[in-house]
């Protein structure tokens, strides 16, 4: 067993008439291949960079697993079948989940407090309050930093 | 012998010291962060240009490692369509 991240890319249509059957298909696929699930969250509806086969847009599935190596070819594999899967990135971690969801929640902090985020009256501190203010990609007038708890 | 040769500073060796701390140029050093998160898209974005072209070390400042490792993350990120490979 080792420990992965995985990151699906959902086809939004197909996810807002049924956000749990897309949800439960994709941690499905995952058990299937024998992973055990650590963490498991949804990434608001966001505009995509670019078009990924024919969609603006996307749902991004985030997931923190244990699976043993010689099933991860054959997650990516299925996982390429999957229609409501419009892309996959699964990458091997170099430390435990625990270890490594402390790392990435410590960056985020100190990127938070990085002087130069925060000087005030910055381009993206329209509220001058000396934070950044988070990107709203998808124009919807919320902030789209799901990511960030 | 003149009396005050004993109290004279010594004479400085070669070349002066440079004595004043520079502040790291490169932001992950100076933060002490262990890894750049991929999946973190502002950061990333600051360090791209506006055509999404990866900002070259002498405009960003960052040290070799954390180009390195950025450069894996810019590219991760594209391919997850979160940020773009070309243009804005």
């Amino acid at each position: 067993m080792y420990p992965y991240e995985g990151m699906f890319l959902v086809d939004p249509v197909l996810h807002t008439g049924d956000p749990d059957g897309i949800e439960k298909t994709v941690s499905g696929l995952l058990e299937k291949h024998g992973a055990r699930i650590h963490q498991f969250s949804r990434w608001d509806d966001r505009k995509l960079a670019y078009e990924i086969k024919g969609h603006k847009r996307g749902i991004y599935l985030l997931a923190h697993f244990e699976m043993p190596g010689g099933n991860v070819d054959a997650l990516r594999k299925e996982s390429r079948l999957t229609e409501c899967i419009l892309r996959q990135l699964v990458l091997r971690l170099e430390q435990p989940i625990p270890q490594y969801l402390e790392a990435v929640a410590a960056y985020h902090d100190k990127m938070r407090q990085d002087q130069d985020l925060r000087r005030p009256g910055r381009r993206d501190d329209e509220d001058g309050d000396g934070d950044i203010d988070m990107l709203d990609v998808d124009g919807d007038g919320d902030s789209d930093d799901s990511y960030r708890n | 012998m003149r009396e005050d040769k004993g109290k004279r500073k010594p004479k400085m060796k070669g070349k002066k010291k440079f004595t004043r701390i520079r502040e790291r140029r490169c932001r992950f050093t100076r933060l002490k962060v262990d890894l750049i998160d991929w999946k973190d898209t502002n950061t990333l974005q600051r360090l791209c240009t506006g055509q999404g072209k990866l900002l070259g070390r002498k405009r960003s400042g960052n040290s070799a490692r954390f180009q390195r490792i950025l450069r894996t993350a810019i590219k991760r990120a594209r391919f997850m369509g979160l940020l773009p490979y070309v243009g804005a």
